[in-house]
């Protein structure tokens, strides 16, 4: 990596939303650039940096959550003009800090999306796109899934202006005009997107939300996928993407941010191929990013903004050698009267912040006197990650968090996540009545963690509720409690087709309930399901069970709903759910099943390599150590088998595999004695008294024998 | 940054907290180390000459630098250092859960092996008190035990539990070391030579200690814990969800005071200031760090700091020269400062921004926001409950709010009395009410801050208030007193005089035990939650003091704690507790038992050995005359005697845990019968009830245990 960058901070707003911060283009050549951010606190801030100290242009009111910041101008312009909304408003600033427009979208929903485009405004709201010029409606598409993220193309050869919407469904949604033109399948959720090339083409770089960038090719009628990067070491979610030469070879670089901090510059090799070139980790979500030049003139750099609202730019200025030797540390003047202005408004803050005390302390005299502390913002995600099947849990707080208390009303296993720092302890738990508490345990943070990350492991067909009781260190203290729902197949994810070669077993409902109703009991079973209802008369979704890659189709309508997997357990626990959800609402549903025998061999067979290949690794560790010490013993490996001496070799690997994948093995026995269970239960047997002798053949598996007991127990 | 100055791969594991660096031959430092298969590996990159392999010594095939050392037992402690008075090198000590070797390596002989029965859990090699020459000092099963250059124990006494780490180090300041016991009862004791003269208590195992300079000195806990201690009072400590598996001091930014140097069970290695726990360094390993070690390793005048990895990974850090300036991490200090500034102004800006929001009143107030009336203040109050069907006997703390308010959750942070470091209380929503009782069973008679939060709010409130309050839970709170003690009293009973009026007795008595109503006089009795019978406290106008329990650790935690709070220095004491007394000459008998059981077994074995020997010459020469039918049986014979052998041996280590329970117990007793007594007295009791276990005279003991030395 011959990219060496430096670390400097400008300056810090409030808590920001993602895509919230801009460079305005440089007025001559060289000169450095301004920045223009907005926040939380409804303030847009524009300053440039003059001697190291951050010299505000201008800075607006403050007024409601700023969500998204775009730049636009006349075609043909500088694009200098700014662009920021805020629930369903859409204002326009000159950059000398004019309001030039505001514009109100008439939306219910607020504004999460925005791109901006010579005279035209294309603005997102949770499923609702719509497509002004002029300030005036032109077109509108209700989405089947929630808009992350909208990017327009404009190009000579394309006909008209291409938006494209970013959905939670996993696809890219090309539009033209109201209508769809047609989807482009991406591998993962897609959070944000970005042109390749700034000035046209039909580039659109895309981030998903689990780590995965990529680079389509979108034209009028069709897409093509140019290159895909997976995330192989499990970093954060993609925030924010930008192109930039930053290297210097005439070449755009990708910049990226990711919500776990890690800040990314790819470059590109002789066959065009991208490659990382560089890497820092910031200590919270990375929310925009963009190359160009601030700190000093002639030095390009990333320029990138925090969730806390920090400006922070990676500069390619070499750092001046530290003063020289045998002398303290001496600083700068710059940065010497920076501090003592820093620490003089401290002393100022200090005594209204005492006599803010002092106040609230008097108020609890008071008989009639509330004290009611406004809610901190908690920037949090709650996701299940495909290469291990559990979920990660990220919080994100704008200051320190003092503690975090986690309580669930189904069993699961809290892993340890290894850049965690807090210390954990688990209290232990009744989980049977009156509490009804599974897991309580709570994390004691060190000093100045504003980001926790967790994991956490369920079980399918164990359903309920993941509470987090954050704690920051503020004063007055107060905690916000966050609720996740563990659904009944949670391991379930949204794929895009299914083989259909599979042997399938199909659950039919036949009932008087409505669309919606059946809606709402697919959203409350599965995860990644819009909560609103689709549009038209009826809908199909598939998905894929992450830990065993069985497959599920759910098409249902009014008054019917068909649901077919190739894991006889994901019927069972559908037929539970679904049935003791309508009878809550006290429908009469006609539940029937279509088993097909072939179909637990068939799953049997998919979990066979799985199980035999941890089977072995298990073998394998187990030996390892005794291997290990009759090498000592006796001097060296030439004496043992072949088999034995490869074991050595690859001990390290092997450790490492097992330690990726704790309790696996044991994930797989559950799974396979459910769907023994389940398998019996569809033919009206009780076997629970068989499962010990089930575990005795897994203990000694073979996968004749226990296709054997399966069919003959 | 600082880097390492040299890393080596050493091919082989190395066991925690084993680790030693000695110069055998006076000059060149060996790196030394316990590692698989009873084997100890000396790591000599100094001396590439052939030395012939004999006795225990062997040279490792694929790295000549190494050599191997068979002890044919899993050790459980190494160090290295000058033992006697007129050796070359440094003396070579492994110990192991039976034995003792002292062995010189550049000789390749033996310098004595001793037979330890309570083990040796950790070694430390040193000048101790007024003891002239150096002493090997092992901690095993409640003992400490130390040996000079010829095998002599020079120095015996108890300590409360299983010793887990040992440190020797001027702690009272009079140029005379002492020894620091860390063990498995979460006490770190301090021994003046054979007198107790302190004792801290922590709250989990004290897994390492390490002196720093002058009196101060660094502690592990197995729970992550690490700290400075400057003699009695704590200076700081941090805990992190690893493991610290070795601190070592060590002058890492060279400004002339030591840094604690800690390696972790992540393969973390941290340089902590002494006086604030700042770290002011850190590198990664990456498998756990088995343990942080010093020595001139180059040869050139200067000291390393080496660090080793359990996988056999070694790396060395010279002090850092003039030009970091004490900087040793990538750090931008002005950077940072002005980042942590802005931090706090953040910080403040956002508080102010509460209370500004608060001021401007129930506005925007939802029922979410968890709005409550700024007067909510909450009650606490600790009782006592004796056990009922639905649940044993507790201390009940319960917290209420005055109005409609809700308490959502409750986390109780306090140390040694939970599990984990918090206790939750969350009911469920169906439950949920202005008052909740948290039961606490706290385990061990221990005075306990209790860190309550509290979080209060509306029904459907989604944001709630916190509230912190902090309250003492005094020593002896698993007492409920009892008003009528018709009950026969117990038999246990210990008495003793004081010089004090009854007033600051019952002083004592209100402050330790939790008490529903002040109490007056100094005679009471109390019933032990924890199923120990009946407990009566006695008062004579004399100032004779009568304390009735069966439970002799009770007994001797009241003696303590009352003492220390009338400031008492000696005290000698009339005990006498029938029936443990009785249980410890039923055990005194077993022990005597097992042992000789061990040493039949010990005969048979030999037996074996030397039969399999020549079965095995038999086997042998059958197959070289191709005598195959011959063979078959010899080894079919063989496989038999093996599978007996396997057996006798699983006999035989059962029988020697059973005897290390039993010994155990018996330090365990003297123990007890010291902490009866204070001061004088109690260093007496405790080295005539030595002496009287080595002459066997067990009634000596008894009657030692019950009227204390002098009178013997």
């Amino acid at each position: 990596m011959e990219l060496n960058l430096h670390r400097v901070d400008y300056t810090q707003v409030g808590v920001t939303s993602q895509k919230t911060m801009r460079l305005l283009p440089a007025l001559g050549k060289k000169a450095t650039q301004k920045v223009a951010i907005a926040d939380h606190d409804g303030v847009i801030t524009c300053f440039g940096m003059k001697r190291g100290e951050a010299v505000p242009v201008f800075k607006s009111l403050p007024g409601p959550k700023i969500s998204r910041m775009d730049l636009g101008g006349a075609v043909g312009t500088p694009q200098e003009k700014i662009f920021v909304c805020s629930g369903s408003q859409v204002r326009g600033f000159t950059k000398k800090g004019k309001q030039f427009l505001t514009f109100d979208a008439n939306l219910t929903e607020n504004i999460n999306a925005m791109n901006v485009s010579g005279a035209d405004l294309f603005v997102c709201a949770s499923y609702i796109y719509n497509h002004y010029c002029d300030c005036k409606d032109q077109d509108y598409f209700l989405c089947g899934d929630k808009i992350n993220d909208i990017t327009c193309l404009s190009s000579e050869k394309l006909p008209h202006l291409l938006p494209v919407l970013a959905c939670q469904d996993r696809v890219l949604r090309v539009l033209q005009g109201s209508e769809l033109a047609y989807d482009v399948e991406v591998p993962g959720p897609p959070s944000v997107l970005e042109l390749y090339n700034k000035n046209g083409g039909e580039e659109v770089l895309y981030g998903t939300t689990d780590g995965k960038i990529g680079l389509v090719q979108i034209t009028d009628c069709a897409a093509a996928t140019k290159w895909e990067i997976e995330n192989e070491k499990k970093k954060g979610g993609i925030l924010c993407i930008d192109n930039y030469d930053i290297v210097g070879d005439g070449v755009n670089d990708i910049l990226v941010g990711r919500d776990d901090g890690t800040v990314e510059v790819y470059g590109f090799d002789s066959s065009n191929e991208p490659m990382l070139r560089f890497e820092h980790v910031l200590t919270e979500s990375v929310t925009s990013i963009q190359g160009g030049c601030v700190g000093k003139e002639s030095y390009d750099e990333v320029l990138t903004a925090t969730y806390t609202g920090w400006v922070t730019g990676l500069t390619t200025e070499p750092q001046r050698a530290d003063a020289a030797a045998g002398d303290e540390v001496r600083m700068s003047k710059e940065t010497q009267s920076k501090i003592e202005a820093l620490r003089a408004e401290l002393e100022q803050l200090q005594i209204k912040v005492l006599q803010g005390r002092e106040n609230y302390q008097q108020t609890s005299q008071s008989s009639t006197a509330v004290s009611a502390v406004p809610i901190f913002n908690i920037n949090d995600k709650f996701t299940l990650c495909e290469d291990d099947a559990s979920y990660s849990l990220t919080l994100e707080v704008q200051t320190a968090i003092d503690n975090l208390l986690l309580q669930s009303d189904v069993p699961i296993d809290l892993l340890d996540v290894d850049k965690n720092s807090a210390v954990v302890s688990f209290s232990e738990c009744d989980s049977e009545q009156p509490n009804g508490n599974f897991l309580l345990a709570t994390y004691r943070c060190q000093a100045n963690t504003t980001r926790l990350e967790l994991k956490v492991r369920s079980i399918e067909g164990q359903y309920g509720t993941l509470q987090a009781y954050i704690t920051p260190r503020l004063q007055p203290k107060t905690c916000q409690v966050r609720q996740y729902q563990i659904k009944p197949l949670s391991l379930h994810q949204r794929t895009h087709s299914i083989d259909p070669d599979r042997p399938m077993n199909q659950l039919s409902l036949v009932g008087q309930f409505s669309f919606a109703e059946i809606h709402s009991w697919v959203v409350f079973c599965l995860p990644e399901v819009p909560e609103k209802t689709p549009a038209g008369e009826s809908v199909t979704f598939y998905f894929q069970n992450t830990f065993l890659g069985t497959q599920l189709e759910a098409a249902y309508c009014k008054g019917e709903g068909r649901f077919k997997s190739d894991n006889i357990s994901t019927i069972s626990i559908l037929r539970d759910v679904l049935s003791k959800e309508a009878t809550k609402k006290k429908i009469n549903l006609n539940i029937s099943y279509d088993i097909n025998e072939d179909s637990v061999g068939h799953t049997l067979r998919m979990i066979h390599p799985k199980l035999e290949y941890q089977l072995l690794l298990a073998k394998k560790v187990q030996l390892i150590d005794a291997l290990k010490e009759l090498q000592v013993h006796e001097g060296n490996a030439d004496f043992l088998i072949p088999e034995y001496r490869s074991i050595l070799d690859e001990s390290a690997d092997l450790l490492e595999e097992y330690k990726k994948q704790p309790a696996h093995l044991e994930r797989l026995y559950g799974m396979i004695t459910d769907l023994f269970i389940d398998n019996f239960k569809f033919k009206g047997q009780n076997v629970k008294t068989k499962v010990s002798s089930l575990l005795e053949i897994l203990d000694n598996y073979d996968l004749d024998s226990l296709l054997d007991f399966f069919s003959e127990p | 940054m600082m880097v390492p100055i040299f890393t080596l791969k050493l091919n082989h594991k190395i066991n925690p907290r084993m680790v030693s660096v000695g110069k055998f031959d006076g000059v060149h430092p060996c790196l030394t180390a316990a590692t698989q298969a009873g084997k100890v590996f000396i790591h000599n990159p100094h001396d590439r000459g052939q030395r012939p392999a004999t006795h225990r010594l062997s040279k490792s095939t694929h790295d000549s630098d190494i050599s191997l050392l068979n002890i044919n037992q899993a050790v459980t402690c190494l160090t290295a250092g000058t033992l006697g008075p007129n050796t070359t090198g440094d003396t070579l000590l492994v110990g192991s859960q039976t034995n003792l070797l002292a062995y010189d390596v550049h000789d390749n002989t033996d310098v004595f092996y001793r037979d330890v029965t309570d083990g040796a859990n950790a070694i430390v090699l040193g000048k101790l008190g007024d003891i002239s020459s150096p002493l090997a000092i092992i901690g095993g099963n409640c003992a400490l035990q130390g040996f000079d250059y010829e095998g002599n124990d020079h120095f015996w006494t108890v300590t409360g539990d299983n010793v887990r780490s040992l440190v020797l180090c001027d702690f009272t300041g009079d140029g005379k070391n002492e020894l620091l016991v860390g063990s498995e009862d979460f006490d770190i004791r301090v021994f003046k030579e054979d007198q107790l003269v302190s004792e801290m208590s922590e709250n989990e195992t004290v897994t390492s200690l390490c002196h720093m300079h002058g009196s101060r000195f660094g502690y592990a806990l197995a729970n992550g814990t690490v700290g400075v201690y400057d003699r009695t009072a704590r200076y700081w400590r941090i805990k992190s969800k690893n493991h610290a598996m070795s601190i070592h001091a060590f002058d890492l930014n060279a400004d002339g005071v030591v840094e604690l140097i800690t390696g972790w069970s992540n393969g973390k290695i941290d340089a902590r200031s002494d006086r604030t726990g700042e770290v002011i360094f850190k590198d990664n390993f990456s498998s756990s760090v088995a343990a942080v070690v010093e020595g001139d390793y180059r040869l050139d005048g200067q000291k390393q700091l080496i660090c080793t990895s359990i996988e056999g990974e070694v790396r060395g850090y010279l002090p850092a020269s003039k030009d970091f300036k004490g900087n040793l991490m990538d750090s931008n200090t002005e950077q940072d400062l002005i980042r942590e500034l802005s931090q706090r102004r953040q910080n403040l800006l956002l508080e102010l921004r509460n209370y500004e929001e608060n001021a401007k009143g129930v506005s925007q107030a939802n029922s979410t926001m968890g709005v409550i009336p700024a007067n909510t203040q909450l009650q606490t109050a600790l009782s006592v409950r004796a056990a009922t069907e639905a649940q044993r006997a507790h201390v009940e703390l319960s917290i209420s709010t005055p109005n409609e308010t809700i308490i959502r959750a409750v986390l109780i942070f306090a140390e040694g009395i939970f599990e984990g470091e918090s206790h939750v209380v969350h009911p469920s929503v169906q439950n949920l009410s202005g008052c909740v009782q948290v039961p606490i069973v706290p385990p061990k008679d221990i005075p306990v801050d209790l860190h309550i939060k509290a979080f209060v709010g509306g029904r459907t409130s989604t944001q709630f208030h916190v509230f912190e309050i902090t309250r003492q839970l005094p020593r002896f709170s698993m007492y409920e007193i009892i008003e009528d003690s018709s009950a026969a009293p117990p038999a246990g009973i210990v008495s003793f005089s004081i010089n004090e009026r009854p007033q600051r007795v019952v002083m004592w008595l209100n402050q330790n035990f939790l008490l529903p109503e002040v109490v007056e006089s100094p005679n009471v009795t109390f019933n032990s939650l924890r199923g120990g019978g009946f407990m009566s406290f006695h008062m004579a106008s004399n100032g004779q003091i009568t304390l009735r329990t069966d439970d002799i650790d009770l007994a001797g935690d009241l003696v303590q704690s009352l003492t220390s709070f009338l400031a008492i220095e000696d005290l000698s004491v009339e005990a006498d507790f029938p029936s443990y007394f009785e249980e410890l000459r039923t055990t005194l008998t077993e022990v005597d038992e097992f042992h000789s059981v061990h040493q039949k077994l010990t005969a048979d074995m030999a037996d074996h050995s030397n039969y399999i020997r020549n079965m095995l010459v038999q086997a042998e020469d059958a197959r070289l005359m191709a005598d195959m039918v011959t063979t078959k049986k010899r080894y079919r014979e063989l496989y038999d005697l093996n599978r007996d052998l396997i057996n006798e041996y699983k006999i035989r280590s059962n029988n020697h845990n059973a005897l290390l329970a039993r010994l155990k117990s018996v330090n365990q007793a003297i123990q007890r019968a010291g902490r009866l007594r204070v001061g004088k007295p109690k260093n007496q009791v405790i080295a005539a009830c030595r002496d009287a276990i080595k002459s066997n005279n067990v009634n000596g003991l008894f009657r030692i245990m019950r009227a204390g030395a002098a009178s013997s």
